[in-house]
Parts: structure tokens; C-alpha cells; sequence
């Protein structure tokens, strides 16, 4: 992996083909081809938008969808990251070139992709007189977006040619990671649940001695969890999402800290950075302290440099696995 | 891979060894593993070394052929050069712009055209667009894929498709070439077309490496040979002499196949000595050359009037002659004990080729037989002339009768 940046200019012919192949793939046979990059996201907006009008969900329209389209990118970049390798067994297994090109390259695709649904999102919040507020973050955002998503393709097509369980476990994880990332909802909807709760303890003052700390991290987990539950039932059965919260409160008791610890154990999600980040620039909603993202955006750096660990090892391996 | 070493081999391979692990309960799975990892079976994977303790060296401008039989290591080795396999040890050094066609595939991508795979190809290999529109047309014509090149290639023939390989691989201009089994595809026009390349890539002093089943081909384009055996190198050197080993040895391999031996036990031949007229051992006889076989044998109880005979089949284990101590009026009135018999053969007068011998003994009636030892030795006659079988004093004449 030394050789990293030289692999990538002495190919970057190739990277440029493989990215063009991977589009191409994408929307072969389609009558309107290239046109979908436009449409999808449109159609997209217009669907949630009728949903949301519907449900009455507890987040504005441009917090959904703005969330909704950052998903999209990392789940759909992680679902074409399971065949970069499997896909190309004839290219792995004949030619000698730099690996790492192919799921990059699925990135790369789906960034272009991306780029293309962001301006569509851009024109969108334009005409619903968004308000962005410190614009200037957005390249890091991207970037860091694109960090994180190149970290997991490295770690997903490499592992899917050893284990093929990986193709299986992807759906349920992915649907895991998307409850638990603020994309039906908003981040600030975690804060005023955890609050809730802090408040409903201090009245009872349950807590006060450091002995209960460990009553403590064994509720952490087990509240995490509801929060998202609380919004799959806030949304699925329309139930007013307060009054979820008020009676989950009263089951459990926490301290102001502890509430802060949940929240910044949230926040080290990468998605959940990326997408309240997202929001703070593009729609001066959900805005929080520039300190809480640095966790998470470090901690998709650091996926990234996992991922590329990861695949060099694993790549030895190829040849003889397909 | 290509660092800068001081030495000036083109490709150095220094105890290279490539270990695969047979599966024998399918696909690892996380549960396969984790079942494995639990149950302490780790080891269940069988191994299977398909090279082992390789070294050779090749020289810039050099052309190695690369002979054996059907999984020797040749291909794995060939993939460990480029780099598609990593090897488990030792080491593979090369030294500049590596191009090959493996295994009857160049890594095509079925739903792309010629002209797009083409261009692929290119960028594996780190070359610019517009270094190989400058070779395109070349690379087209070569191919003789003029009209179909905006085909995808899932509708090329196995012709077209190894002839843009081919064309491919050896267009962008590498410093050294990997070629597998490339000979045995296409027409011959086109193979003829791919000698007269790999010569002039040979006169241009580019380094090349290729497989093939083809041992006249490769004993013409090869300055040297390695012979691969069950993943180790049998030997390397000049290619007339490799060859021939490669040639008897498969032969000898097939001939141990072949090989029986049964028989009811009263008598046993314990030994068959092959030897040439200054009655040293010998294995390869010239036309007409004298032959005899000394058969020892012994003889458990008193056996009388046996018969000895010999047959002769070609490698493959056709009958060609045969012949017995009862024909030839040889009387053996009884044996007992350990002797020996030896068999003459004046003139040995079979076309060039390898030859089984069998030997037997078996009772005058021939419904008992002692000892039969069928496909027992082997020898490889040489002769000029390029008659088939076995050779018969023979004259041919025109009749005059029609003549005028």
C-alpha cells in the first residue's frame, strides 16, 4: 500500500474506464439511460414528500431528504462493493493490475452519481429558500463522506470473496445502520428524547452516588436501542412521537451525564456525523457544536486506513480464491 | 515486484513454492470457519503444493520454454510471474513491463466491445489512451478483426477472441512476454502468424516466457527449456535435450500405466535385463541395432516343457509382434531353480518410436500361465527413414505388361 499514490497515477487510465464501465452497467438497457441520476432523486423527493405530509413525521422535508440522499449514497456504494471483486474474477484472475482500483471505482461511480443527486438537492433547497449556514465545510464533508464510504468497499468486496456471508449480513446491517443513523429523523430528536429523560431523573433524583455508574452503561445499550425503536413506531403507527417518548422516560432514569456520554456514543456513529453535518451546512438545522463531529469524521478516517489495511492483506488471496 | 535490483536477470525466481488448500466441504462460509475454528479441524483443508522450491533465472532477451504434463505447476508459475497469484514462498523478481495471455483468457470483459477491451487492456497494463490509439490499428489487423471489433466479445469465436489476445499482449510493447498455451488455439494461418510475431519479439531482444504442448514449436523458439514435474523443476537447459527427456519421461510415465503383472506363480521371471551388442545395459536402440533381453527366472518345482515368449507394442500398448520359444522350435524339456534365458533379436526392425516389451512364461498348452510381466521395459528405437510399424525386407516393381 506504499505504493498507493503511484499505483493510482500509473492507472489512472484504468480507474477512468472502470469508473465509465461501472455507470454504464448501471443503466444499461434503460431507455432513459444516464437520465435516471436526474429522475431517481426527484421522484425520491416527491415520494417522501407526499409520505411525510401523510405521517406527520417530527422532521422538516428538507431535513429528510436531504438525509435520505446521503444514505443513498453510502448504502447504494456498499451494495456495488460486493461485486467489485467477485464481479471481475476474469479481470482479477488473468490480468495483474493494482486491485484496490475496482472497488474504488464503485465508489468513484457512485460518487459521480451522488454529485449529480446533490446538485438536484441543491436546486431543490434552493427553491424551498433553505438557509445554509457555513458552507465552506461542505468539501470536508464530502470528502469525509467519501472516505468512509471508500473504507467500507474496501472491507466489504475484499471480505465477500473470502466469506460469501458477507452479501447476507450486509442487508441486515445496513438496515441496522440506517435506524440508527438520523436519516427519518433528526439529531436533535435524540437530544430532546435523552433530555426527557434526564429531567424525569432529576426530579426522582435516583441517581447520585458514582456506584450507580455501572446500572448505568448496562441501560446505555438498551436505551440506544429504543430511541430507534421509538421512531419506527413514531413512524409505522403514526403515534404522536412525544408521547412515545414520555412514557419510554418513565421507564428509564438518567443523569445529565450520562445523557451527554449516550449522545456523544451516538454521535462516534460516522453516519450520524456526516448526516447532522450535512444539515447544519445545507439547512442551518440540527446544528451542533463544531467539537461533537470530530469523532465521527476522524472515526471515518480511520475506516478508510482500516479498509486499506484490511484489503492489502487480503488482496494476496484473490488470485487463488475465484 | 520490479524493483531496482543490481542484477541484470530479467526474471529471477529464487525457491518459489505456491501452496493451495483443497476444499473439500465447499465454499468457506463465516460458519464453515467458525465451526472449524471450534472443532480445532483447521487443518481438514487439504494441501496441495503446485509449485515447490523452484529457482531459475532468466536473461534479458532470453525465450524460456516451458514443458510438462497437465498440472505440473506451468500455469501456476506463469501466474505467480504475473503477478495474478501471490506466491506462499520465496520470491519472484522481474525486471520491466510485464504482458501475458493466461490460460486461453486476457482478462476480456464479455460485454465490452474488441475496441473497448482493447483499450482495457491498455490501462491494466498502465498505458495511456493515446498510446493505444497509435497501436490500434496494428493490434486490429493483426487480429483480423476488422469488421467485428465493435462486437462485444461474448459473440467472438475461440479464434477471434485468443487472436485479439494475442495481438493485445504482444502490441503494448512489454519487455517481457507470458505466453500460455496460446499455440494450441486459432487456425493454423494464424498460428504461423503468431510464430513469425514471437521471432521477431525474439529478434528484438524482448524476454519471453511460453507454455506449451507443442515440443517442435517450442524446442524452435526456445533458447532454453525448463521441465516442470509435479511442481518442481525436472530440468532446464538446451531444448533439444529437455524435450527429449520431457518426451521418455511422459512416455515412461504412460508405459507404468500400462504395466501388469499376473500369472499363476509355478514360475517367476524375477528380472528382465535389456541390453544393446556390447552387452551393456540399454534402453535406446538405433534401426537394426541388436537387441537382447536376458530373462531371469526360477522355477519353485520341476515344470516341464514351458514356453517363453516376448511381445512388442507401441507406447500406447498396441500388439505390434510377438513371438515364443514354441514357434521358434526352442525346446525346453524342464525347469527347476533359478537360471536364465536370453533372447537375440538380430536386427531390430521397428520405425522410430517408443516400444513396450512383455515377457512371459506360460505352459506348453497355454492354458497356464506361470507369469506374464505385459508392458514390462522400455526402449526408444531411432532410425532414418520415416516408415511406420515394423520393417519387412521389401521390393517394389511396376508391371511391364501395361507399359506402351
Amino acid at each position: 500500500m506504499r505504493s498507493l499514490p503511484r499505483d493510482l497515477l500509473s492507472h489512472r487510465e484504468l480507474l477512468w474506464i472502470l469508473i465509465q464501465r461501472n455507470l454504464k452497467i448501471r443503466y444499461k438497457n434503460s431507455v432513459l439511460g444516464f437520465f435516471w441520476t436526474l429522475l431517481g432523486p426527484i421522484f425520491l423527493i416527491l415520494i417522501y414528500w407526499a409520505f411525510i405530509r401523510l405521517l406527520k413525521i417530527q422532521i422538516s422535508i428538507n431535513a429528510l431528504i436531504t438525509g435520505i440522499i446521503v444514505w443513498q449514497f453510502v448504502a447504494m456504494s456498499l451494495g456495488d462493493s460486493l461485486n467489485s471483486i467477485l464481479g471481475n474474477a476474469n479481470l482479477v484472475t488473468k490480468t495483474a493490475f493494482p486491485r484496490f482500483l475496482l472497488p474504488l471505482s464503485t465508489v468513484c461511480a457512485n460518487s459521480i452519481n451522488y454529485l449529480l443527486t446533490f446538485a438536484v438537492l441543491l436546486v431543490f433547497l434552493f427553491f424551498r429558500h433553505a438557509e445554509p449556514y457555513a458552507l465552506y465545510f461542505l468539501p470536508l464533508i464530502l470528502l469525509t463522506q467519501f472516505a468512509l464510504c471508500l473504507g467500507l468497499s474496501l472491507l466489504v468486496s475484499s471480505l465477500n470473496v473470502l466469506f460469501r456471508d458477507v452479501e447476507h449480513l450486509m442487508s441486515v446491517m445496513l438496515l441496522a445502520w440506517f435506524f440508527l443513523s438520523p436519516v427519518m429523523y433528526t439529531n436533535a430528536y435524540v437530544t430532546d428524547t435523552l433530555a426527557a429523560r434526564t429531567q424525569l431523573s432529576e426530579a426522582t433524583d435516583v441517581i447520585e452516588s458514582p456506584a450507580d455508574q455501572a446500572r448505568i452503561t448496562e441501560n446505555t445499550a438498551k436505551i440506544l436501542r429504543t430511541c430507534c425503536l421509538t421512531n419506527l413506531v413514531a413512524q409505522t403507527e403514526l403515534s404522536d412521537a412525544s408521547e412515545v417518548t414520555e412514557s419510554l422516560a418513565d421507564q428509564t432514569q438518567i443523569t445529565e451525564n450520562t445523557a451527554k456520554i449516550l449522545h456523544a456514543c451516538y454521535l462516534a456513529n460516522p453516519m450520524a456525523g456526516i448526516v447532522t453535518s450535512y444539515r447544519s451546512v445545507l439547512l442551518s438545522e440540527d446544528v451542533l457544536p463544531i467539537g461533537m463531529f470530530v469523532a465521527p469524521f476522524l472515526l471515518s478516517w480511520a475506516i478508510l486506513f482500516i479498509g486499506l489495511g484490511v484489503f492489502s492483506r487480503l488482496e494476496q488471496r484473490f488470485g487463488d480464491e475465484l | 515486484m520490479s524493483g531496482a535490483g543490481s542484477t541484470t536477470h530479467a526474471i529471477n525466481v529464487q525457491d518459489l513454492g505456491k501452496k493451495f488448500l483443497l476444499q473439500s466441504r465447499g465454499e468457506s462460509t463465516l460458519k464453515s470457519l467458525t465451526l472449524d475454528w471450534i472443532t480445532g479441524r483447521r487443518k481438514a483443508r487439504e494441501e496441495f503444493w503446485a509449485l515447490r522450491d523452484v529457482s531459475f533465472s532468466v536473461q534479458p532477451g532470453e525465450t524460456l520454454g516451458i514443458v510438462g504434463a497437465n498440472g505440473a505447476g506451468k500455469s501456476t508459475l506463469l501466474a505467480l510471474l504475473a503477478g495474478t497469484k501471490q506466491p506462499t514462498t520465496g520470491s519472484v523478481e522481474t525486471h520491466g513491463k510485464i504482458s501475458s495471455l493466461l490460460e486461453l483468457g486476457a482478462g476480456f470483459h464479455p460485454e465490452l466491445t474488441g475496441r473497448e477491451n482493447v483499450y482495457l487492456a491498455g490501462a491494466i497494463m498502465g498505458l495511456s489512451r493515446a498510446r493505444m490509439a497509435d497501436r490500434f490499428e496494428s493490434i486490429v489487423e493483426f487480429a483480423e478483426l476488422n469488421e467485428f471489433i465493435d462486437q462485444p466479445v461474448k459473440h467472438y469465436s475461440s479464434g477471434m477472441y485468443v487472436r485479439l489476445g494475442f495481438a493485445v499482449a504482444v502490441e503494448v510493447d512489454p519487455d517481457i512476454l507470458l505466453l500460455d498455451e496460446v499455440l494450441a488455439v486459432g487456425d493454423v494461418s494464424f498460428q504461423r502468424k503468431c510464430l513469425e510475431r514471437i521471432g521477431e519479439f525474439r529478434d528484438e531482444g524482448k524476454t519471453m516466457l511460453i507454455i506449451s504442448h507443442d515440443l517442435e514449436t517450442i524446442k524452435k523458439v526456445s533458447h532454453r527449456i525448463l521441465f516442470l514435474e509435479k511442481g518442481g523443476v525436472q530440468g532446464l537447459g538446451e531444448p533439444e535435450a529437455i524435450v527429449d527427456a520431457y518426451d521418455s519421461r511422459s512416455r515412461s510415465l504412460q508405459s507404468v500405466g500400462l504395466r501388469r503383472e499376473w500369472g499363476s506363480g509355478e514360475i517367476l521371471i524375477k528380472n528382465v535385463e535389456i541390453h544393446d551388442r556390447n552387452r551393456s545395459p540399454c534402453e535406446s536402440f538405433r534401426f537394426g541395432e541388436k537387441l537382447t533381453a536376458d530373462i531371469a527366472f526360477e522355477a519353485k518345482e520341476r515344470i516341464v516343457s514351458p514356453v517363453f515368449g516376448f511381445s512388442i507394442s507401441d507406447s500406447e500398448g498396441r500388439l505390434l509382434y510377438g513371438n515364443n520359444t514354441q514357434l521358434e522350435d526352442f525346446e525346453i524339456p524342464f525347469v527347476e531353480g533359478c537360471r536364465t534365458l536370453r533372447l537375440h533379436i538380430g536386427e531390430l526392425r521397428m520405425a522410430r518410436g517408443i516400444y513396450l516389451l512383455s515377457f512371459s512364461v506360460h505352459s506348453a498348452d497355454h492354458k497356464t500361465n506361470y507369469h506374464r510381466l505385459d508392458h514390462h521395459s522400455t526402449i526408444t528405437v531411432t532410425a532414418d527413414a520415416a516408415f511406420e510399424g515394423c520393417y519387412m525386407p521389401l521390393q517394389w516393381e511396376m508391371d511391364p505388361r501395361d507399359a506402351g
